[in-house]
């Protein structure tokens, strides 16, 4: 199958610490791929690195073909990758339809001049975008709080704030940090219906997850880090039954 | 009654005044999150520069304040880039006592050039107003007017403009808005342009009422820092009611115990507030 993004010996340190040490590997188009490992093994510094929060001291991303390599962050994003955070604080001020519009691209009424003097596509943009946040919002059953702050939300509903967020910049792939931590198990089933519905509209997904039923349930390929290297790729069971990978997880049988 | 009410005016005024450094101060600490005690210097360094257009080339208040913004804001800019900005990776204590570092240093370079005198600016004397029995002196009238129309202007600006925006959006979340295309590096110089500026000014405006020394902002620093806290570190309306009962709780004290005591009754009244509210009237919660 066709790689959508590739990750080449991709390393980054600071203040001294060597956090990805060579990471490679490939994520094919319209999978769900899981990334595990133990604490500490580098996986959201590694999703920092690709999304182009850090610049990485070395090796190469690419997406679709084309290097991205410490492209910053939004211009990722108008390219089609997307990632959201561990910690879905999201802006304290502003409510649930406010975070899905300000993600929204091409927004021709951000600039002053636009909104001014050519303002009927401004408008007409603004219109389709409020469909659009709507839609996203009733789709990740969301609109009953759609004009709340964030801040009365739930754990779970900022969580799925952070996959609407992302959803609105018509993602190719979306890179997700821990979507289901901390959030109540009914919550977190049903945010696994919705990237496996996600997933079925050919949105290509890269999961962080500690929770090892959930990376059964829904990953396929499984790539393992740790210690800022990836060590493992393949199915679940593969991976699950590897003696390396329980080494790593577990610290070293004497 | 009246004497009450002339503590309370004299409160607000005093007040009103702190709360321009204390903006600067807090909005600092908002976006690029450490404490910046370095505005001390920037704003004995507004004092003496309005001080300077005032007495060489004559000018007004006005212009006069708008040369301590540019040029505490400038000075502001070029410390932090070339002395405070290294140090950022070692965490917010670390910067925080490289800005007591730096504020010596900046206030001993002002002595260098203007010496340790005491100095008046060159504004005309003018009697004070009475009124219902309470006494107020026009050139402080004018200086709280000044005041708030500068905080208005801080309101207006960070609600209205795209930098404005993009300031409170890299205070909230950095790393969302940085997905937005805000870059908080630029954030964060015009921030300290902003917060050092507006120290430059809160010295003039304290300046204008007595005289200006190269301890001006030393000396409000504690005052400064701890309308901050009050108000809740980080907030902007919140700098501003700190700033504003700090102001008249030392006023206030003045009625109850002799005059050497006021800090001392006004910094009480702030570790009682702080200790049923540690995060202050508007501060976020930690998390």
């Amino acid at each position: 199958m066709n790689t959508l993004l590739a990750v080449r010996d991709l390393t980054l340190g600071f203040y001294g610490a060597q956090i990805l040490r060579g990471v490679d590997f490939n994520i094919r188009g319209g999978t769900i791929t899981g990334l595990i490992g133990p604490n500490g093994a580098g996986k959201s510094t590694l999703f920092n690195a690709i999304s182009g929060l850090y610049g990485p001291n070395g090796g190469k991303v690419t997406l679709g073909g084309d290097d991205v390599t410490g492209l910053k962050p939004h211009l990722l994003v108008r390219r089609g990758l997307v990632r959201t955070f561990q910690l879905a604080r999201g802006f304290p001020k502003l409510s649930v339809f406010q975070h899905l519009m300000l993600y929204g691209l091409d927004q021709p009424g951000e600039m002053l001049a636009a909104a001014l003097f050519s303002s009927s596509a401004a408008r007409k943009r603004e219109q389709e975008l409020s469909e659009k946040a709507l839609e996203t919002a009733r789709r990740l059953r969301l609109g009953h709080v759609i004009d709340n702050p964030v801040t009365a939300l739930s754990g779970g509903q900022k969580k799925l704030v952070e996959i609407g967020r992302a959803l609105m910049a018509d993602p190719k792939i979306i890179l997700l940090d821990e979507p289901m931590a901390g959030v109540n198990p009914s919550l977190a089933d049903e945010i696994a219906e919705h990237l496996v519905a996600l997933n079925g509209d050919g949105i290509t997904i890269c999961l962080i997850e500690h929770d090892m039923a959930l990376i059964k349930r829904l990953c396929d390929p499984v790539v393992v880090l740790a210690e800022g290297k990836t060590l493992m790729e393949g199915t679940f069971d593969e991976v699950a039954s590897d003696a390396e990978v329980q080494e790593a997880y577990l610290g070293t049988r004497r | 009654m009246s004497i009450l009410l002339q503590a309370l005016l004299n409160g607000v005024m005093n007040g009103a005044l702190i709360a321009v450094p204390a903006i600067g101060f807090t909005a600092i600490f908002a976006v690029l999150r450490y404490p910046n005690f370095a505005i001390a210097a920037y704003a004995t360094i507004g004092a003496f520069a309005a001080w300077w257009v005032n007495v060489h080339f004559g000018a007004g208040i006005l212009p006069a304040l708008l040369v301590a913004f540019a040029i505490a804001g400038c000075i502001g800019v070029g410390a932090e880039e070339t002395a405070l900005k290294q140090l950022r990776g070692a965490g917010a204590l670390t910067v925080a006592i490289g800005s007591i570092a730096l504020n010596t240093v900046l206030e001993n370079v002002v002595r260098l050039f203007f010496g340790n005198d005491l100095r008046g600016y060159d504004l005309p004397l003018v009697p004070d107003w009475r009124f219902m029995g309470l006494r107020v002196g026009p050139q402080q009238l004018q200086s709280l007017a000044f005041a708030v129309v500068i905080m208005a202007a801080v309101f207006a600006f960070l609600r209205y403009t795209r930098f404005g925006k993009a300031m409170r959006a890299v205070a909230d979340n950095s790393d969302l808005a940085r997905l937005k295309g805000i870059e908080p590096a630029h954030v964060a110089v015009m921030t300290i342009f902003l917060g050092a500026g507006l120290a430059g000014v809160g010295g003039v405006l304290i300046g204008l009422d007595a005289s200006i020394d190269p301890l001006l902002g030393f000396r409000v620093l504690l005052t400064v820092f701890a309308a901050a806290v009050l108000g809740g570190l980080g907030s902007i309306p919140g700098a501003v009611v700190g700033a504003l009962a700090i102001g008249i709780a030392e006023e206030c004290a003045l009625l109850v115990a002799p005059a050497s005591y006021r800090s001392a009754v006004g910094f009480a009244a702030i570790l009682l507030v702080l200790t049923v509210r540690p995060r202050g009237f508007f501060g976020e919660r930690a998390n």
